[in-house]
């Protein structure tokens, strides 16, 4: 049983540390710059130097996040065992599966919290060229806000039993499969080959699709976004967050802290 | 396994394996260990490194999860969660958030601990006042010296008011002073009804505080009992720490008493018995020293100690768990 009385410390604490963190400051506002450097590309350009300005910008919002999930998220875990702090922590009366949902929740806050701020890097941005803003850019940055509660799944999950270092590659690992798993699943169906295609079957299911978070094309072109294009990718994103969070607290909670 | 209604920590037969390293054999840390702590006692865990003592003590805090062998703590099994509202813990060397204010660590603990936000709006203060860390609670915790980091350590275990404290070599790494006062502090927590379980393998706090020790070596168990169990008249040593002495009073003190003087940074210590020790304080007074510490200081126990760890590992000097395993 999970109980938000002892989580809630955790996760503030968690916000607390990110927001003292000078490293994350610098990424942030090295993202900020990117996302201004923007202007700067698309003046290059002949044509189309709005629709440049805001693709640049989706994209570096979505690669930033991904950084700084991943750079805070592997040694979420890992970082309090080696510098013991979990010690004192766990003498108190919290199980360590809700120590391991703080951390994350923590995490996802402070995610968050940076894409806000990105997101309103891209507003001014696009509002001071005169960029086109509509729904379609809410739904793509709230879809990458739900990809980001799956990748700080599973950063949180590695983090849960292994060095930062394996965590970072395994978590940008499942990212870069994650994008491309709907692709590896209709190779499969197309490849006429039985065994390969069940392989692929499985892997599609057992990776997460994160192509499904992705909305940035029809946003920056203005096409229409359905309403389960919305719905479905955030059910499956608690869904698979949670399935994560139950399996790195059972592994965490069979670990010795040495 | 409940033998004793008054014992807040039974242990009973606890067995700690671990394996070094992928594809080699475990190795066994502890073998067996068996010891009881009673309500409203200072417990002395005592070993040399190695020993298997903070094993032990993380396998009662359920940091890491016991081979074999039983553990409870106020009747419950270690593995829950609920009974830690009545325990503290202060593992050895402490680290906690450097970015942290000694409010903000202890505010953060208290509500780990399930206080309300009335209860640590008083608690928190009062408890920085108890450990002497009143003026410096809006520092951050990376800008504290070691000692300092010992008192929000010790704050941290008694922000619920625990009714059974566990500390984990409490003295270790502090000067003098510094080693009084966490003895203060222990002392305190025993008046108050506290019970006190302590790791160390300081000697001299152990006879100073403890009412009962267990001596593990290499994993087991080789002594238990009460300190006056094995206290002579004879053995009644106290180390006298004096500082501003009269350079040719060491060796007038010396000669006068045929104690062991030794010389710790412009500070003197001298072991003498216990019987001697006002003679020794009137006369260092008088040619203007400053009596820094008296430290009642018992050779029976480390005599027993030295015993214990260089006995074979089959042979038990005493053992009052194993004598309760035989009449149970």
């Amino acid at each position: 049983m999970i109980r938000m009385r002892h989580v809630w410390p955790i996760a503030t604490n968690t916000v607390r540390e990110a927001i003292r963190n000078k490293v994350l400051y610098a990424l942030l506002f090295f993202a900020v710059g990117v996302i201004g450097v923007a202007v700067v590309i698309a003046s290059l350009s002949y044509v189309e130097g709005q629709r440049i300005i805001q693709d640049i910008g989706l994209a570096s919002i979505r690669l930033f996040s991904l950084g700084i999930a991943v750079f805070v998220g592997v040694g979420l875990i890992h970082g309090e065992v080696e510098r013991r702090t979990i010690y004192t922590i766990l003498s108190k009366p919290l199980s360590r599966s809700e120590f391991l949902v703080g951390k994350y929740l923590g995490l996802l806050m402070t995610v968050w919290l940076q894409l806000a701020c990105m997101m309103i890097a891209f507003v001014a941005v696009s509002l001071a060229t005169g960029a086109p803003l509509s729904g379609g850019h809410v739904a793509a940055l709230g879809l990458l806000g739900m990809e980001l509660v799956v990748i700080v799944a599973l950063a949180t999950f590695f983090s849960a039993f292994t060095s930062p270092l394996l965590a970072s590659l395994f978590t940008l690992g499942i990212w870069g499969a994650g994008h491309l798993s709907r692709d590896l699943y209709a190779l499969g169906q197309q490849s006429g080959n039985e065994s390969f295609a069940g392989a692929s079957t499985w892997m599609y299911r057992l990776l997460p699709d994160l192509e499904a978070f992705n909305v940035s094309v029809q946003a920056v072109h203005g096409l229409p976004i359905a309403t389960s294009e919305l719905t479905l990718p955030i059910l499956y994103a608690v869904g698979y967050a949670v399935a994560l969070l139950i399996a790195a607290g059972w592994i965490f909670q069979g670990r010795d802290l040495k | 396994m409940r033998e004793n209604e008054d014992a807040v920590v039974e242990v009973l037969d606890l067995i700690k394996d671990y394996r070094p390293g992928f594809g080699l054999r475990r190795k066994r840390i502890l073998h067996g260990v068996s010891f009881s702590v009673q309500r409203g006692e200072i417990y002395g865990f005592v070993g040399p490194n190695g020993a298997g003592k903070t094993t032990t003590l993380k396998a009662l805090m359920g940091l890491i999860q016991a081979s074999g062998g039983q553990a409870r703590i106020l009747g419950c099994d270690v593995s829950e969660n609920d009974f830690r509202e009545h325990i503290g813990f202060l593992p050895e060397n402490p680290y906690f958030y450097g970015y942290l204010t000694a409010r903000e660590i202890l505010d953060f603990y208290a509500r780990l601990s399930g206080l309300d936000g009335q209860r640590r709006c008083r608690r928190v203060p009062e408890l920085l006042e108890w450990v002497g860390l009143g003026e410096a609670s809006e520092s951050r915790l990376r800008t504290f010296s070691k000692g300092m980091l010992q008192r929000v350590g010790i704050a941290q275990a008694l922000v619920h008011d625990p009714e059974v404290v566990f500390l984990d070599e409490p003295m270790s790494g502090l000067d003098p002073i510094g080693r009084k006062e966490i003895r203060d502090v222990i002392l305190r927590l025993k008046s108050e009804g506290k019970t006190v379980f302590m790791n160390t393998h300081i000697l001299s706090d152990v006879e100073t505080i403890c009412d009962r020790v267990a001596i593990i070596v290499e994993g087991r168990i080789r002594y238990e009992g009460r300190i006056e169990d094995f206290l002579h008249e004879d053995d009644l040593m106290s180390d006298v720490v004096l500082s501003y002495l009269p350079p040719e009073l060491g060796e007038i003190l010396e000669a006068k008493f045929g104690a062991r003087v030794r010389g710790v940074g412009g500070r003197i210590e001298l072991r003498v018995r216990e019987k001697q020790v006002s003679q020794l304080l009137r006369l260092g007074l008088e040619a203007g020293a400053e009596v820094v510490s008296v430290t009642p200081h018992r050779v029976s126990l480390e005599k027993i100690f030295l015993e214990a760890v260089s006995t074979s590992s089959s042979h038990l000097i005493r053992n009052e768990s194993a004598r309760k395993g035989e009449r149970s």
